[in-house]
């Protein structure tokens, strides 16, 4: 067992819409990742691993507001601290971001050396700016970048080159656990090989001790993660391993989703293909009971009246259904 | 499309945008049933008579009935308005140079200033220092004075042969009843340089600017319409060409061209629908602007391709696909070409380039006239002020509805 | 650079082209509508005239200065060579002062009322339009309402309300003229005290109009802006909020730019109907006055002149806008 890296616990955000509802988009999610390992976290649209990828910042502003949950990085309980604190210290030292599209992220008006300058002085006021001109040479370098790009502006970079360049500026202060949300979805093949590429060389250099994967594409994150968690409105409802989650999931949501992508892997190539019928429900008037029971093939009258929590199973993982593992894999092998 | 439509009404904006819209088209409607005389009947045998109530001497002397009134501040009134404030302020020099202390003169106090005259005033004395004209005045105006102070009313007499007959007499506790005086008028806005009812004349030149506001608007919605359809739709030298000539007449003021062509027809020819149709093309460029974009943004929209793999023609894809995409920017664009054409009408005719005519009055007509005949330096308020406030109420009204719409169709501009 | 200067030249050779167009719609339009315009002018010169071997005369020599007897081709390049040695001909309403010379001393007055308060309103506009947009709340509710009304105002309805109060009802500014009437120009204290003091109430005509639209716009494109991306990766890498809401402002004001340059046309025509108001000696009174007299002469030389003017400032504009911008070098470049 390695060290804890980030420890969420019950974190739960809610989003305040301009007719002041609040919508819970991420919903009692608890979770761990340990030093050197590789989080995956899976769902359709809309299920709210995007909204995930930004409450685990710990820093939040409107129309993203924060209800309860602890976030601990490295021992550190940071829900506790004053935003500016979060801003100051935690913000891209402890935990860093990558946006789902690196095209707009970043200020196309300032050169890519001026807003690094920015970040670093935002948590070193005193820092010189050689200084950090130096520092931002090695790290691109270092990185397979060239060091031309600090001097050009974002609106004169390739999109692979901007989104590996908006790594690089992530990691720049070498955080402890980063956070990719879909790094590699609005690239083109031989861009998002490289990208992912650079996410692992990242761990294996130890510029990052761990990392939360956040993508739609399961064959992905089964290539790249150690572990998968599956989402579905606001909730975890499983998670696992990324052998197990793929190849043998327990919750009937997560068995919908992996049955409706393809998996390059011999023994899954052959089952069926299938879509999940059904949208997922909307979160301003949450459904009582099992969020998904609406769309489910095996539910019963108790799913809809009874909360769910997550259950363990064999194997150290764990899922959110009214049924028995075995039940539900007799399900599943019936069809 | 009937939840959009109940979210916009929802709009605060758009709730006041429409209700003035409406309120102006009411008013625009109704207020020809109540006072159906012609807008531009000449009443007023003067310029810039005032708003109020007008009523008929002679009706008011002779036929209505009389009643009395013993009402205590009416002779106090009655002097103060005869009682000039110039003639007020030479009382107070009068009195002043006599040698009454300034703190007991107060000119305001009618009765007290005409008590103090009364005391004080001397015809035989020789002021020192005053000339001899000015002594005449006073002289003139103490007799002035007393006869207002004892107005026994006035004698109605009829001349038969150059001798006089009395044949009434008006009492100063006299009083009429205006609703039995036979002929009143009530001009709200008072009348023009011409002597024409405004009220009556602004509904009418509001019903005429909007007319023309319609008629310019839907020509520039068309013809921008069609050349942004064809320039993003169908694309090569087409788009090139189109879009050459949108830039050109995008950074050339369209008040110039406006300018050089209403210059250029005669005048006679200028009624309000040619500068309407004038107006309309040469303000298009905006609108083929926004639609190209909009239509080069669906262009490839799956929809679109599943209607052309499907052989269906261009007119029925345009038709089918595209229009009822950008439904709601052309109708944008065409409350915003509304407001600017009565804008427009309003700036050429103040520059003397408006429709010429004599038949209908339009906005900026109104104001031209006001402008002409100095009613702002004179003060005459109701000549301009009103056609102010009716443009700003038109073109605020339409940009609130528009503001309210574009907030809902481009939900980024929310919160 | 290089991208820079190819959006440079691209922008000269479209000054070169809206300056020709400009020549050819002030030739044509008054050419091909109905009626003669040399005809025009000598019945209105020959007003009071009695013989008509004079007025054969005045004809003849307008026919000659305007080459009314050539193929229109030949009349248009006679127009250009006309207008290029400064020769517009006489004025009838001021006769016989030259146009060109009437011109002159409009033009600075225009130039040296409009451009400073369209700078003025435009630097206002946006940062009030900056601060609704990120504060939102009360302000952003009451400035909206107000900027829509204030923008739509007819520019001329501003000018009225503004002489009426400040002039007529308060005195504290005169109602009409560049300068005191009886002063002659001079470069004394007194007569520049007298300009700045007919200078006030048109001069904040303009401005408030000009910030009415400007906040609006820039409302939107900052709105927009704080929505965009790099502000949430920005602050997601921890930097301030006062430096992230510079970038927004910075980023949203450049656009704003080429908004003003496409705008500059649309404001400047609503200036000048402003100017009629005051009397101001600028070109639009001289426009009204020559459309009153049937100065035609004059009449095409202000307009053209304006055209002029608004491609010029709509060219400095955007060379401007380019050289500040760098995704404008950057689209350039590709």
């Amino acid at each position: 067992m390695g060290k804890t890296i980030l420890k969420v616990d019950n974190l739960k955000t809610k989003y305040i819409t301009r007719y002041n509802e609040d919508v819970y988009a991420v919903n009692d999610v608890s979770l761990e990742v340990e030093e050197g390992k590789s989080l995956g976290i899976a769902g359709e649209s809309g299920c709210g691993k995007s909204t995930l990828a930004l409450s685990l910042m710990g820093y939040y502003f409107a129309p993203l507001h924060y209800v309860s949950g602890d976030i601990v990085i490295d021992g550190k309980n940071i829900s506790s601290l004053e935003p500016d604190a979060v801003r100051q210290s935690v913000l891209g030292q402890e935990i860093a971001y990558i946006p789902q599209s690196a095209m707009n992220a970043l200020n196309p008006t300032r050169k890519i050396i001026n807003f690094i300058e920015d970040v670093v002085l935002a948590h070193e006021p005193n820092s010189d700016k050689k200084e950090i001109r130096q520092l931002a040479e090695t790290r691109f370098e270092l990185l397979g970048l060239p060091k031309s790009v600090l001097d050009h502006y974002p609106v004169e970079l390739s999109g692979g080159m901007k989104q590996r360049t908006v790594i690089a500026i992530s990691v720049f202060l070498s955080p402890k656990i980063l956070i990719a949300d879909e790094p590699s979805s609005a690239l083109d093949v031989s861009s998002q090989k490289m990208v992912i590429k650079m996410l692992l060389d990242l761990m294996d250099r130890g510029l990052v001790k761990a990392m939360i994967f956040i993508t739609h594409e399961l064959p992905l994150l089964y290539n790249v993660t150690d572990d998968i968690m599956v989402m579905y409105a606001g909730q975890i409802v499983e998670k696992g391993t990324a052998r197990q989650t793929v190849f043998d999931p327990l919750h009937p949501y997560s068995k919908g989703l992996m049955g409706s992508i393809i998996v390059p892997e011999a023994g899954v190539r052959n089952s069926k293909l299938s879509s999940i019928p059904g949208v997922p429900p909307n979160l301003k008037h949450p459904p009582q009971g099992c969020q998904f029971a609406e769309r489910c093939k095996y539910v019963v009258e108790e799913c809809k009246t009874h909360e769910i929590s997550m259950r363990p199973a064999e194997g150290d993982r764990a899922y959110r259904c009214i049924f028995g593992e075995d039940v539900l894999r007799k399900a599943y092998n019936n069809g | 499309m009937r939840n959009t439509l109940k979210s916009i009404f929802k709009d605060g904006k758009f709730r006041l945008g429409f209700g003035i819209l409406v309120f102006l088209l009411l008013m625009i409607f109704l207020y020809p049933l109540f006072v159906p005389n012609p807008p531009l009947e000449i009443i007023g045998r003067g310029t810039f008579f005032p708003p109020g109530v007008y009523v008929s001497n002679l009706d008011s002397v002779s036929g209505a009935p009389i009643y009395s009134l013993t009402l205590a501040d009416a002779e106090a009134k009655r002097l103060a308005s005869k009682l000039s404030l110039e003639d007020r302020a030479e009382m107070k020099t009068y009195l002043l140079a006599v040698g009454v202390p300034e703190e007991q003169i107060n000119i305001e106090d009618t009765a007290a200033l005409l008590a103090l005259w009364a005391e004080k005033y001397d015809p035989k004395l020789n002021v020192k220092g005053m000339i001899f004209a000015k002594l005449q005045y006073y002289r003139r105006l103490n007799d002035k004075l007393v006869s207002l102070l004892d107005s026994e009313g006035l004698i109605l007499a009829r001349e038969t042969d150059g001798v006089l007959e009395k044949t009434g007499q008006v009492l100063p506790l006299d009083y009429v009843n205006i609703g039995e005086v036979s002929s009143v008028r009530v001009l709200p806005l008072g009348t023009d340089n011409f002597g024409r009812d405004v009220l009556t004349e602004l509904v009418k030149a509001t019903g005429v600017s909007l007319q023309i506001g319609l008629i310019a608007g839907s020509i520039a919605t068309a013809i921008g319409l069609v050349l942004g359809l064809i320039s993003g739709y169908v694309g090569g030298w087409l788009d090139d060409l189109i879009m050459f000539f949108t830039n050109l007449l995008i950074v050339i003021p369209s008040l110039i061209i406006l300018i050089l062509i209403s210059y250029s027809i005669s005048q006679s020819e200028r009624g309000p629908t040619t500068i309407a149709i004038v107006i309309g093309l040469t303000s298009w460029v905006w609108t083929t602007k926004a639609v190209r974009a909009q239509v080069i943004s669906l262009r490839n929209r799956d929809h679109v391709n599943l209607s052309k793999l499907s052989g269906h023609s261009t007119a029925s894809i345009i038709l089918r696909d595209i229009l009822p995409y950008i439904a709601s920017y052309v109708v944008m664009a065409f409350i915003l070409q509304i407001s600017s054409a009565i804008l427009a009408e309003a700036s050429l005719s103040i520059l003397g380039l408006g429709p010429k005519t004599t038949l209908v009055p339009t906005l900026g007509l109104m104001m031209n006239w006001a402008m002409i005949y100095q009613a702002h330096i004179l003060g005459k308020w109701w000549a301009y002020f009103p056609v102010i406030v009716v443009i700003a109420l038109i073109t605020f009204s339409m940009n609130l509805i528009n503001t309210s719409l574009d907030q809902i169709f481009n939900p980024a501009l929310r919160e | 650079m290089k991208g820079y200067w190819k959006y440079f030249r691209k922008k000269l050779l479209w000054l070169l082209i809206t300056t020709i167009f400009a020549f050819v719609l002030n030739f044509l339009l008054p050419t091909l509508m109905p009626g003669d315009p040399v005809a025009g002018i000598v019945s209105r010169l020959a007003q009071g005239m009695s013989t008509s071997t004079g007025v054969k005369e005045i004809y003849e020599n307008y026919a000659e200065q305007f080459g009314i007897n050539k193929p229109i081709i030949e009349q248009f390049f006679i127009y250009v060579r006309n207008v290029f040695r400064g020769e517009f001909g006489v004025s009838f309403t001021q006769y016989p002062r030259p146009v060109s010379d009437i011109i002159k001393s409009a033009v600075t007055w225009t130039i040296a009322l409009q451009l400073p308060a369209i700078i003025v309103g435009w630097i206002l506009g946006n940062t009030l339009g900056a601060v609704a947009a990120y504060r939102k709340g009360p302000f952003d509710k009451a400035l909206l309402p107000l900027s829509i009304l204030i923008s739509n105002f007819p520019a001329f309805g501003m000018a009225v309300i503004l002489l009426v109060i400040f002039a007529v009802r308060l005195r504290w500014f005169p109602t009409s003229g560049g300068y005191g009437f009886d002063m002659i120009p001079t470069l004394s204290w007194g007569f520049v005290a007298s300009v700045l003091h007919h200078y006030v109430l048109p001069f904040l005509s303009i401005v408030l109009i000009t910030i009415g639209g400007q906040a609006i716009g820039m409302r939107s494109m900052a709105i927009y802006e704080l929505n965009a991306d790099y502000v949430k990766y920005s602050r997601f890498m921890g930097i301030k909020d006062n430096q992230i809401v510079k970038y927004v402002f910075r980023n949203a004001m450049l656009p704003q730019l080429t908004g003003l340059a496409l705008s500059i046309g649309t404001m400047v025509g609503g200036s000048i109907v402003a100017e009629t108001i005051f009397s101001y000696p600028g070109l639009g009174t001289t426009i009204l006055s020559a459309i009153k007299g049937q100065d035609y002469p004059l009449v095409s030389a202000v307009t053209l002149i304006i055209t002029i003017m608004v491609l010029i400032v709509n060219f400095l504009v955007e060379v401007f806008y380019g050289f500040v911008d760098p995704r404008i070098r950057a689209t350039q470049a590709e």
